[in-house]
């Protein structure tokens, strides 16, 4: 083969000068290997020239002979002329990199002064002279990839023992899902009886309450005709007839509940209302006025000033101080928000606290520290899911980043209590209930007049009783339902995540993921929703938040989380390389798949493959 | 900076519209007293005549009085002087006599403008004619200016002008035809009830020295593009004010970040002349509509014969100090305009080559990522920029230590890739202590002063902050010395600068500027000078950096506020424009505009700097943008990333190929940098300065020429199906891309492709190309070259090659080559196009040409013979691009590898 190489090599070399009787000058140096940085799936290709002096260009567009193969000129658009040369700005060139892995280059680095191959094939003419360091990077690359796969390997378990557990859990949960249905089933029906003999006994109640009332108007009316002398007795009487009536009357008005809860608001805002203006500055009642306007911006959803506001802004900074005017209109460029707007909701006491918060976080912005810090590491935000950023999974163990609460229980409203219903004594009470309502049910005589007051109540107090129950049984199968139907990943292997919070601090801000539900960022008191769970993305190796709050002349917030394999769920390197739209890693041996596992194990089984080669050129 | 200048040619329609910018917060003319005066003038109501007129030390000199003069209050003479130089160039000057009593104050003359060279050429007049004009009523003067031309000088009223020679030769120029002259000479005292503060918004100017504005007019004559400016009373005239205005409007009068109180003229019967007044105060100028002082016209016996545009020239102070340029070629005026101000700088080659910016590259791994993205997809950049945020709290000199730790590493490491950075350094030094630079600065009373003298405190990016006084040479001086590598830590060889706000722009200011009564280095105040402020501080940083390195290697210095002269000190951009089309559009005539006054290196941030631009506009911006003198993609920090690669694929692809043609072109363009810096002709430039006497080029400024040889016509629209471009001369133009003939003098609606804009090569032009692709510039110094020959109907062509070492100044002794290649009689030849011995400095190049593609040749030959060789070389059918997919097939001789250095012929057998 080598024999062969060198044959070409002289029949090549007399070609030009057959053709051009004078030898090429210095620009286009003839190379030692007419075959150089072709790859090894494309040596058939070039065998094309033992049987025939011309080939055709790989797109087919034109023919080329031997001579013009690797001639330093491109003849053929798609490079294929020219897999060792720069000629071609389409072309590829191949490095063998015996000891590490081969590597194709765009034609561009070669001969640009740069060494791309580690065994510097990609330099020959001589301007720059490179190193071979294959078999150091090809070590390094080795023992990275060696730990990469320890890691796999452990990880791999972890995995499927999560996976077992997901599955354990979610039939446990299915089971506990049906059964509650049977129980709906049979509650539902027990419940509506109820409501209705409920409903019935009312029923009979107030035709006996009119009765009785209509008698007593009866009996008044014939009082009245007799007594109709003493008007302080008159005044009395009517003074009863209404707190009789009244005393029929067993609702509140309905508009009472709701006229209370708004009077006891009025008086909190009275309280509320000193007490923001305590926390205000000195700027007082101007700053109102700004932070009004301000508020206006913040909803101008095209992110430029409309005409209007601007006026308004600018018949406001005439009463700006100097430095007020300065950071006022440093903002127009920064978008950040000056300090006075600290105190935000002077002027609106309707807000929540909540908001309340969230938006001081986005406006006490601080001018000097307003570059945002990440720490730094070695982590990167790939966009594409290469090698390199696998590669990063062995990172994990050494960061040194604020050590992360490794996960938290979300107490959320699924989680409610639920111990009364749940549990192996449900069946029993199910059938005590069962009993109850039919003995009730058939004791209570309907017909009766007067109701008996004691069933009556006994009915009432068994109805509330089943239907808030039914109401526990009914929210807790909503609420497994909705858990079981999200996407907890193909094996299940995102079970875990349910309910759970990942956290990492960064400077002076907690970044909280909660998958399925939303990803935060918290300062002291103060929480930015970055976004509300949306989806897996990038075969679930992405979870994906949408629709966080919305960013001064910006986008809502979104966040990505890229998930990588590690050993345990640890939550780092949250990043906004765009303003607005946050990035973060988060290791979990969910992502820890035995197919990548054997990817991995196949490169080093070539690559080690390759050592011996390499020692024999050694 | 819509119009800082204002060529005639070029003025825009105005489009009432809702402007995102706070027009409020900016002055109009009414809100200021001088324009209003000025503006408020009657026609002939200038009183002055010329007297004692004489010639003293080769200038003729004058006196101007009022015909009528009080006698309880005779008026002070003005001082009037006319001087001719080389090349048809007539300078005017008027200021108050100093040799009166000695004036409080003496008037503000704008100083290192005016290259030395310029004094040199200076005529020195001898004779001076009086004649009699119109009928024998009124005395001139006349001297001699250049071959063919004469100024004259009207005595009652006066009258200043620029005819061609005899006594009935038409008019070029004149000044003050319609009589609005007026000085306003300083007064020792207020008068009673004069009032000379001024109040806007809620700042006041105290102006201590009261009224020292100058008005006059200005006639252009034989001017085809009378245009539709705004009329006198209920529009705006042009404001030369630079200011930092936050999301300017694309089609407005109102000042931006640079001035060049420049305007030429241009007309297909006589061509091109210029004026230039040389005024650093704040500028207004009205163009008058044809027949505006109709009803004045018994009183100014302006010639009926000759078309004329009128404009009137408003300053607020300083003296009368213009240029007359005679033209009469458009090239003619560009040169004698740079001829007084210098020429463009040459910059070095990677500087012309791909820059890629935001606000911010926040950290050293961002840095890292975005240039291993580059090389990635094989798009190749030379400069990654740092905006404001890299520095320790906006203290310019300095690195924020958690996000740049390692800025020498950092440099170092992307300089092992041929690649630059630039980082921001801004006039605004931060009031703080600690702060080395504010320290010296403030010991050593370097500061601009406000009216009391106290250190003026203004408020900027690094909170309250004062301002360098670059006026004073010694402290722009000290200031260089700031960028020597001692005392600029973190700073390597491959760092270069760029300086932001220096119109000066101050947050808490009037207008967003610098008081007008703050106070400068010799009680000059800062009415007088404001916009040179900026050009100051450029030219201090240019010179910190030509410093650093003993004078070896040329600066890189990017500015954003300009006055005359700025080109001699780096490139200009056009500020914070926006992501809209309009935005793509108006850059066209910005950048234009900009190359005419000189400017040549000069660009919009492609993209747009505030908001999101949808992906289309990106594609369509770099495509045109690739064509720009200065090529920088920059963004808001606001704004989402926007880097080439980040919207799919496809969109890849297109930025990606934009960005090659740019990389492809680079010898051309290198060229065309040169033929600036020798000639001051710019390098993109309007059609109608390569066909002055193509009147529909007049009004086209959406297309442009590239050098002679490029037309570039920009897609300015969403999603346009066609696009119609007129290609103008009587020789063909061939597509670059398919390389199909166009017929010339004629519209040809084309359809708009994806994946390029229309772009034209000019029959009769050779041009030179690398086709090979690098990471950067810097890989391809050993390429070998393309030349892409576009034979003209007599079928031949010629084009220039220039080429040194794009680093150092060693071209200035002559280290370089530059070739003349022509094709005629079926020969190629290169010859030498620089001067014949370039002796000691020589520069060696073993560059050869790979390809030579022949454009319009109707025979098919087969062979080439080089000689003094005697070698033979094939000719093959090849493509006309090598990327971009299978393209047209065209005649190429097949590796002629000749050396560029060499003289050669090849004919074609």
């Amino acid at each position: 083969m080598k024999f062969f190489g060198l044959l070409d090599l002289l029949l090549f070399g007399c070609f030009i000068l057959l053709i051009h009787g004078i030898t090429e000058s210095a620009a286009s140096s003839p190379l030692k290997d007419p075959l150089l940085g072709v790859s090894p799936e494309d040596e058939n290709y070039f065998k094309g020239f033992s049987t025939s002096s011309m080939i055709k260009c790989k797109d087919g567009s034109k023919k080329f002979n031997k001579s013009q193969l690797n001639d330093d000129f491109c003849d053929c658009s798609d490079g294929s002329d020219e897999p060792g040369t720069s000629a071609c700005p389409n072309g590829k060139f191949y490095c063998k990199n015996a000891g590490h892995s081969p590597l194709i280059l765009y034609s561009s680095r070669v001969n640009d002064g740069i060494c791309d191959c580690c065994d510097g094939s990609d330099e020959y003419d001589g301007k720059t002279k490179c190193l071979n360091t294959c078999w150091e990077a090809g070590k390094t690359a080795r023992d990275k990839l060696k730990k990469k796969i320890a890691t796999y390997v452990e990880g791999v378990t972890l995995r499927r023992q999560e996976i077992e557990k997901a599955k354990l859990a979610i039939a446990k949960e299915e089971g506990e899902l049906s059964k509650l249905k049977d129980e709906e089933k049979i509650l539902k029906p027990l419940v509506e009886k109820l409501k209705e003999r409920k409903e019935q006994i009312e029923k009979v109640e107030e035709e006996e309450r009119l009765r009785i009332e209509k008698e007593e108007n009866k009996k008044k009316e014939a009082e009245e005709a007799e007594k109709k002398e003493t008007k302080a007795e008159d005044i009395e009487h009517a003074h009863d007839d209404i707190q009789d009536n009244i005393g029929t009357v067993d609702q509140p008005p309905q508009n009472y509940e709701e006229e209370y809860r708004k009077a006891v608001n009025d008086h909190s805002i009275k309280d509320r209302l000193p007490n923001t203006e305590a926390e205000g500055s000195i700027e007082g009642s101007l700053q109102a006025d700004e932070q009004l306007e301000e508020g206006s911006t913040f909803s101008d959803s095209t992110g430029l000033h409309t005409e209007n506001q601007d006026e308004n802004i600018g018949e406001d900074t005439e009463s700006l101080s100097r430095e007020e005017l300065g950071r006022r209109i440093a903002s127009r460029w920064t978008g950040e928000k000056t300090d006075q707007h600290e105190e935000v909701d002077a002027s609106s006491p309707d807000k929540d606290h909540q908001n309340t918060d969230e938006l001081s976080n986005e406006t006490n912005y601080d001018e000097e520290d307003n570059a945002y810090t990440s720490e730094e590491d070695e982590h990167k935000f790939d966009d594409d899911d290469d090698d390199d950023s696998k590669d990063q999974v062995d990172d994990f163990g050494t960061d040194d980043h604020y050590n992360p609460t490794p996960s938290q229980k979300l107490d959320s409203d699924d989680e409610s209590d639920f111990s009364d219903i749940s549990g192996t004594s449900g069946s029993s009470w199910l059938e005590k209930i069962q009993k109850t309502v039919k003995t009730m049910l058939d004791a209570v005589k309907l017909f009766q007049t007067p109701v008996n007051i004691s069933d009556a109540a006994h009915v009432r107090k068994e109805y509330d009783e089943s239907s808030a129950k039914l109401s526990k049984i009914q929210s807790r199968i909503s609420s497994l339902t909705k858990k079981l139907n999200q996407d907890l990943g193909p094996e299940k292997e995102f079970y875990s995540f349910y309910g759970q919070c990942f956290e990492t601090k960064q400077n002076k801000y907690v970044y909280k993921v909660c998958p399925f539900k939303q990803a935060t960022q918290v300062e002291g008191y103060s929480t930015t929703r970055l976004g509300s769970w949306e989806k897996f993305e990038d075969s679930y190796r992405v979870m994906q938040f949408l629709n966080g709050d919305k960013c001064w002349n910006g986008p809502d917030r979104s966040m990505k989380v890229k998930l990588r394999c590690g050993l345990k769920n640890e939550l780092t390197d949250v990043d906004e390389p765009s303003r607005c739209e946050y990035m973060a890693l988060l290791a979990t041996p969910a992502l820890c798949v035995d197919s990548r596992l054997k990817e991995l194990q196949d490169k080093l089984d070539s690559l080690n493959k390759q050592l011996p080669q390499l020692h024999d050129e050694l | 900076m819509g119009k800082p200048l204002s060529t005639l040619v070029f003025l825009l329609l105005f489009i009432n519209c809702v402007y995102s910018w706070k027009k409020d917060e900016f002055r109009n003319c009414n809100q200021t007293p001088f324009c209003k005066r000025a503006r408020s003038r009657k026609p002939g109501s200038c009183s002055l005549i010329a007297a004692d007129v004489s010639i003293s030390d080769g200038d003729l000199v004058a006196k101007l009085i009022p015909k009528e003069s009080s006698q309880e209050n005779p008026a002070k003479p003005l001082v009037l002087t006319i001087s001719a130089y080389q090349d048809g160039v007539m300078r005017l000057k008027i200021d108050e006599d100093q040799t009166l009593a000695p004036p409080r104050k003496k008037r503000f003359e704008v100083p290192d403008v005016i290259v030395p060279e310029f004094l040199n050429k200076k005529l020195w007049l001898q004779r001076l004619k009086e004649e009699r004009i119109e009928g024998g009523l009124v005395i001139s003067s006349v001297v001699y200016l250049s071959e063919g031309y004469e100024g004259v000088i009207r005595h009652d009223p006066f009258e200043v002008f620029v005819r061609e020679s005899g006594e009935n030769g038409k008019k070029v120029l004149s000044l003050n035809s319609n009589g609005l002259f007026d000085f306003e000479q300083l007064k020792e005292n207020k008068e009673d009830n004069e009032d000379w503060e001024e109040k806007f918004r809620t700042h006041t100017d105290k102006r201590p020295y009261g009224p020292q504005s100058i008005s006059f007019d200005v006639s252009f004559y034989d001017a085809d593009f009378p245009t539709k400016g705004p009329g006198v009373d209920d529009s705006e005239p042009y404001r030369l004010f630079n200011l930092d205005v936050f999301e300017y409007a694309h089609d407005s009068p109102f000042g931006l970040y640079g001035s060049v109180p420049f305007m030429t003229s241009h007309g297909k019967s006589r061509g091109s002349s210029g004026f230039f007044w040389l005024n650093a105060a704040e500028m207004q100028i009205d163009v008058f509509s044809p027949g505006w002082n109709n009803e004045y016209s018994s009183v100014l016996m302006l010639p009926t014969d000759q078309k004329r545009v009128d404009t009137l020239w408003m300053s607020e102070a300083g003296v009368v100090d213009a240029f007359f340029f005679i033209g009469p070629k458009p090239k003619d005026v560009v040169r004698q305009y740079t001829s007084v101000t210098g020429t463009s700088a040459l910059p070095q080659s990677f500087a012309i080559a791909y820059h890629q910016c935001r606000w911010n590259y926040r950290d050293e791994e961002d840095v890292y990522n975005v240039d291993a993205k580059f090389d990635e997809h094989d798009i190749p950049y030379d400069v990654l920029w740092l905006d404001i945020e890299h520095t320790d709290g906006k203290r310019y000199f300095t690195w924020d230590k958690m996000l740049f730790p390692n800025p020498e590493e950092m440099q170092n490491k992307l300089a092992a890739k041929g690649r630059r950075m630039v980082t921001i350094v801004d006039p605004h030094i931060k009031r703080d202590e600690s702060y080395y630079i504010h320290k010296e600065a403030s010991e050593k009373g370097y500061y601009v002063k406000d009216s009391s003298g106290k250190d003026f405190d203004g408020w900027c990016w690094s909170g309250s902050s004062s301002y360098i006084d670059m006026v004073n040479p010694e402290i722009r001086s000290w200031w260089a010395e700031k960028f020597s590598y001692e005392n600029y830590v973190g700073s390597t060889p491959s760092l270069y600068i760029w300086n932001d706000m220096n119109e000066p722009s101050v947050f808490n200011g009037p207008e967003v500027s610098m008081p007008r009564d703050a106070l400068h280095h010799g009680d000059v105040e800062h009415r007088e000078l404001h916009n040179a402020y900026g050009y100051y501080f450029h030219m201090a940083t240019a010179e910190g950096l030509v410093k650093r390195n003993d004078g070896k290697d040329r600066p890189f210095v990017l500015s954003r506020a300009f006055f005359p002269g700025s080109q001699r000190y780096g490139a200009v951009w056009t500020g914070d424009n926006s992501a809209d089309w309009d935005h793509l559009r108006v850059s066209v005539p910005m950048t234009l505009t900009l190359g005419l006054t000189g400017i040549s290196f000069s660009g919009a941030d492609i993209g747009g700097f505030f908001g999101n631009p949808d992906t289309e506009l990106l594609v369509r911006w770099y495509q045109l943008g690739a064509y720009y003198p200065f090529f920088r993609g920059h963004a808001h920090h606001d704004t989402k990333r926007r880097e080439p690669w980040l919207f799919g694929e496809r969109n890849t692809e297109l930025m990606r190929e934009a960005i090659h043609i740019r990389y492809m072109l680079l010898p051309y363009f290198y060229t065309l940098f040169r033929e600036a810096n020798a000639t001051g002709i710019p390098v993109i430039r309007p059609l109608w300065m390569e066909f002055p006497s193509d009147e529909k080029t007049f009004s086209n400024d959406e297309a442009f020429m590239v050098g002679n040889g490029l037309l570039v016509q920009g897609i300015y629209t969403q999603r346009a199906k066609h696009v119609s471009v007129y290609l103008p001369g009587d020789e063909s133009w061939y597509d670059m891309k398919s390389g199909s003939a166009y017929k010339g003098r004629a519209i040809h609606k084309l359809e708009a492709l994806e994946d390029s804009i229309p772009s034209f090569q000019r029959a009769g032009t050779i041009i030179p190309r690398k086709d090979r692709f690098r990471r950067s510039s810097t890989q391809m110094e050993y390429d070998p070259y393309t030349l892409v020959i576009a034979l003209n109907s007599s079928k031949s062509a010629e084009g220039e090659l220039y080429v040194d070492d794009g680093k150092t100044f060693e071209f200035q002794q002559g280290s370089y080559i530059h070739r003349r290649f022509t094709f005629s009689n079926g020969r190629l030849t290169s010859s030498n196009a620089g001067p014949a011995t370039a002796g000691d400095h020589k520069y060696v190049s073993e560059c050869t040409v790979e390809r030579i593609i022949l454009l319009g040749l109707s025979t098919q030959p087969k062979t080439a013979l080089i000689e003094p060789e005697n070698r033979k070389v094939d000719i093959t059918w090849g493509p006309l691009l090598l990327r971009g997919g299978p393209g047209p097939s065209v005649l190429t001789i097949r590796k002629p590898n000749v050396r560029i250095a060499d003289d050669w012929t090849i004919q074609i057998l």
